[in-house]
């Protein structure tokens, strides 16, 4: 389907090509199980939670 | 005394613009409804503006096809928001934005103002604040920085 006559001759917002991300699902495996690390992370965010200083 | 034109202040008091392509595996897509009433709460909360959307579809050659909102047949709800584009991506854009997809494959592309940054962001620049830098954090950059803790706090003992 051709798109509209208007987004046509225009300058461009996405300055070049964009690269794929690294999928969330596929980064928390191997190890422990995704569920287990999405409630390690939740936790890191949580407000109030301070991480301590090495 | 200088006054701000009518578009420095309609500038002024635009948020950040942020676009997120979700990308759908050939036969892997399970359209329910669900994104677009989880899109519309936000419209409706005043947390996003949506700006512009494609459904582009990636095909084994290569060409991609994209397709307006409004060339869907039963939009539903998501009407209200199609009448309020304002069509931002160029036909450059739909090539640079496909460049990230799997031969095969359909996305949709997302472009959205987030009103809820608008005011903070306006009273930095009222402040003389000028941003420098944005971003996101990736969540396997969390999982990186916390899993070094815990490998670090292990060493340590």
């Amino acid at each position: 389907m051709p798109l509209r006559p208007g987004r046509v001759g225009r300058v461009g917002v996405i300055g070049a090509p964009v690269a794929k991300t690294a999928v969330v699902a596929k980064a928390v495996t191997p190890g422990p199980s995704p569920v287990a690390k999405a409630a390690v992370v939740t936790a890191a965010v949580t407000p109030g939670r301070r991480r301590r200083r090495i | 005394m200088t006054t701000a034109s009518p578009t420095e202040a309609s500038l002024d008091e635009l948020g950040p613009v942020d676009y997120v392509i979700v990308e759908f595996p050939a036969g892997a897509s399970t359209f329910t409804g669900e994104m677009a009433t989880e899109l519309l709460a936000l419209v409706d909360s005043g947390t996003i503006r949506v700006i512009d959307v494609l459904i582009l579809t990636k095909n084994e050659d290569g060409t991609v096809d994209a397709m307006e909102l409004s060339d869907i047949d039963e939009l539903g709800p998501l009407q209200a928001v199609e009448t309020q584009l304002a069509e931002l991506l160029a036909a450059d854009d739909v090539d640079h934005l496909a460049a990230a997809m799997d031969p095969g494959s359909t996305a949709g592309v997302l472009i959205w103002e987030n009103l809820w940054a608008a005011p903070f962001a306006s009273a930095a620049r009222r402040s003389g604040g000028q941003l420098i830098a944005n971003g996101r954090i990736p969540i396997q950059a969390i999982i990186a920085s916390i899993e070094a803790d815990e490998a670090s706090s292990t060493e340590g003992g």
